[in-house]
């Protein structure tokens, strides 16, 4: 999708990473090799108190997103209507804290063995009942939505990458269509929980250097603004054939639909900055020539600095564009992300004037 | 100038069929598949009864996909659409799958064991455990992938999880994809497969089921809902073929307001259903396909939010409520409340809501009782509203 004229411009972003929340300063931290190494981030605490309450109902996921709508809701000083403000955001699959799934095994096995009828008696009461909570994955979005009041058009899309793009092609097309005049959009994951860990040795990630990390990243978009940080020019998901039952394309196949993706996103205006965000090896050297075809200035591997953290790796390679883009005086970027899902998602950001 | 998104193609396997067709005529009859759940022990379980799919399944990595592949194969079939592959889009609403019990108890053992869950030794135990995690099993999105990868689809693949209006929600992307010529076709629709005790449990837990094993939507002797299970899958398209109905109006919303129960005002449903009747323009409602998920207080504002929205219209509207006969298929159920509402606009038939044998004044509507009505609808629509607050609606017209 292509926006109009300079395209849809970004109010206000918020990441969390393990370098902390903050709203600006994630590229050139990333940019002078400032950043910490990923790894578990120490989420900030609830501080009001209705979080405080809630939290114990989040997953981790659910928290890390309500923090970054909270600090993309700041910066952009959208403290009235919020009920007209949309939300669409690239979810995990919400996993609980693996306390309850522990407590609920232990209290239901019967002489070495799991009972359903153990599991229906004792292992309901051991167990937070609010427990169901953290594991349904839309609550990754509707925690921060509550919290925060938001109650325009949304969508949850689940994602290891190319669903955190389509919210954005969503938010976009919503407010093209007038459906809302202001959207959050975003991302937020954890690699770092065991089933999800589990689930990419499985699948041989791990073994191909996908290095897991956790974070959240928000935009705040609107119809119109004055001066802001930057602009949303074109988005866009490309699938990628990959042989049948493999996850993802082999590197040759990701790299032969790289280029005329970028290409195609860019519409043959020049690119000042190149990030990509490949989920591990086989993507990285698949795009690695990019930039040079490209003739970018610069670019930047946002997974060397953060690590994969799925649902959250575009729009923190988004957010660490815009600011790029700022702090180095670029008028034109190109985003370029390859998850272990397999497509790719390409975004055109633009300078703003803030 | 919109795109104009025709229905091409409709399929579903529910707990009173194995195809729409099969599941309709039941459904029309008003009969319910509520029964006592059997294939597990729900000895101490706050809710005993289901909606569960009787039928024999072909094998699958995990029953979300058996469901949705049987759906999707009998929409695609009646489709008989063409397009480049690149122009076929896949939208689908579906939560997480449910890992097997001896993956839990792997889990378990793997982390010590005890009741608290031992982080260190489960890193140290994971490659050996990993073999029994598959993502086929537990990934959302392995279902849309699937399905991809069955009818050829290497447009827009999609996978929506917004609970219970994750089915209607993920059809509302697949409209907005043809509109904006994202694709010309699109497969799109829901699944749910949770009857399974973990969801029997987490549901049970939070009150949120029927103890008394009932699933009668907008009925004074409602206490909950009942867990269903099936999939529905409609075909859409920018080309209208020889199709009878179109999706003219949708929109989405956030309650904003609390995690279980909807705001008391209803003010997030009634925007959905505002929104989707502002998309559709000038449309004559005459059917509307109700969320009701036989919960006291969900059903009780979707009343009061319909009232409001259709105001001097609702005489001429008829309600219906496919929860009191298939049970409540979260993911899926706004996709096969979609077929319903479309089957009023295509054949004239308004299916009744099963278990409804008393009206509560505080759900006040022209219900469909009994047996199926028939007259002519130009125009229905469809509610889906979620845990957390996210509202789909959907509006399904007759072609002009």
């Amino acid at each position: 999708m292509r926006l109009d004229g300079k395209g849809l411009p970004i109010v206000a972003v918020s990441t969390l990473t393990t370098a902390g929340l903050s709203g600006r300063g994630l590229g050139r931290r990333v940019f002078e090799s400032n950043h910490p190494l990923p790894s578990e981030i120490d989420a900030p605490a609830p501080s009001r108190p209705e979080d405080v309450r809630q939290r114990k109902l989040m997953s981790r996921a659910a928290w890390f997103s309500t923090l970054v709508m909270r600090g993309a809701l700041t910066e952009a000083r959208w403290d009235e209507g919020r009920a007209e403000i949309g939300a669409f955001f690239g979810v995990g699959a919400s996993g609980a804290e693996m306390d309850e799934v522990a407590r609920l095994v232990a209290a239901s096995m019967e002489d070495g063995r799991f009972s359903l009828a153990r599991c229906g008696r004792e292992g309901l009461d051991a167990c937070n009942p609010l427990f169901a909570f953290q594991i349904m994955n839309n609550f990754t979005l509707c925690h921060g939505a509550i919290l925060e009041g938001l109650g325009g058009p949304n969508a949850a899309f689940f994602s290891r990458g190319s669903g955190t793009v389509t919210a954005l092609e969503e938010a976009c097309a919503s407010i093209n269509a007038g459906a809302c005049e202001r959207a959050l959009v975003g991302g937020a994951d954890t690699a770092l929980h065991p089933v999800t860990m589990a689930e990419l040795e499985r699948e041989g990630f791990l073994r191909q250097g996908l290095k897991p990390a956790e974070g959240a990243a928000a935009l705040a978009i609107a119809a119109t603004a004055e001066a802001p940080l930057g602009y949303v020019e074109a988005v866009r998901v490309f699938p990628v054939d990959r042989p049948r039952g493999a996850l993802v394309p082999r590197t040759g196949v990701l790299r032969d639909a790289a280029v005329p993706a970028a290409f195609d996103a860019l519409e043959d205006q020049p690119c000042d900055v190149v990030v990509l965000a490949p989920w591990g090896a086989p993507a990285r050297e698949a795009l690695m020539d990019l930039p040079e075809m490209l003739e970018a200035e610069l670019s930047v591997d946002a997974s060397l600095s953060l690590g994969e953290s799925l649902a959250a790796a575009p729009a923190l390679a988004w957010a660490l564009a815009l600011d790029l883009l700022v702090h180095l005086d670029k008028p034109r970027a190109l985003v370029l992300s390859a998850g272990p899902d397999g497509d790719l998602g390409a975004v055109v950001l633009g300078k703003g004037g803030a | 100038m919109k795109r104009r998104v025709f229905v091409r193609g409709r399929g579903a396997i529910t707990p009173l069929g194995e195809t729409w067709p099969a599941s309709r005529d039941a459904l029309a009859e008003g009969r319910s598949a509520v029964g006592p759940v059997r294939h597990f022990d729900v000895e101490g379980y706050p809710s005993q009864v289901a909606a569960r799919v009787p039928f024999p399944l072909e094998e699958a990595e995990d029953r979300r996909l058996a469901l949705a592949r049987r759906a999707a194969d009998e929409a695609w079939a009646e489709a008989k659409v063409s397009a480049a592959p690149e122009r076929i889009g896949v939208f689908v609403g579906a939560e997480s799958g449910r890992a097997t019990y001896g993956t839990i108890f792997a889990l378990s053992r793997a982390a010590g064991g005890g009741a608290r869950f031992d982080h260190a030794r489960f890193g140290e135990e994971a490659r050996g455990l990993a073999t029994s995690v598959h993502a086929a099993a537990v990934s959302p999105a392995a279902v849309a992938s699937a399905l991809a990868a069955r009818i050829g689809a290497e447009g827009p693949v999609e996978t929506i999880s917004l609970a219970c209006a994750s089915g209607a929600a993920a059809i509302v992307s697949a409209t907005q994809a043809i509109r904006l010529g994202l694709c010309d076709v699109a497969l799109a629709g829901g699944v749910g497969a949770d009857v399974d005790p973990f969801m029997l449990v987490g549901f049970g837990l939070l009150g949120a089921l029927s103890t008394r094993g009932l699933s009668c939507p907008f009925d004074v002797r409602r206490d909950g809902f009942v867990v269903g299970e099936g999939a529905a899958f409609v075909v859409l398209a920018a080309e209208p073929g020889d199709t009878r109905a179109e999706i003219v109006g949708a929109a989405r919303t956030l309650d904003a307001h609390h995690l279980t129960a909807p705001d008391p005002t209803g003010d997030g449903a009634e925007r959905a259903m505002r929104g989707a009747i502002e998309d559709a323009g000038r449309v004559n409602i005459g059917y509307v396909q109700a969320h009701g998920t036989s919960t006291q207080l969900n059903d009780a504002v979707e009343a009061a939010a319909i009232r409001r929205v259709l105001g001097d219209a609702l005489p001429d509207v008829n309600v219906g409520a496919v929860k009191g006969a298939l049970g409540h298929w979260i993911a899926g159920a706004g996709a096969i409340g979609f077929l319903c509402a479309l089957e009023a606009v295509e054949e004239g038939v308004c299916l009744p809501t099963a278990g409804l044998t008393e009206p509560d004044p505080a759900c006040v509507l022209p219900h469909v009782v009994g047996a199926a009505l028939r007259k002519p609808v130009e125009a229905a629509l469809v509610n889906a509203f979620a845990f957390g607050g996210a509202n789909a609606s959907l509006v399904v017209s007759r072609c002009a």
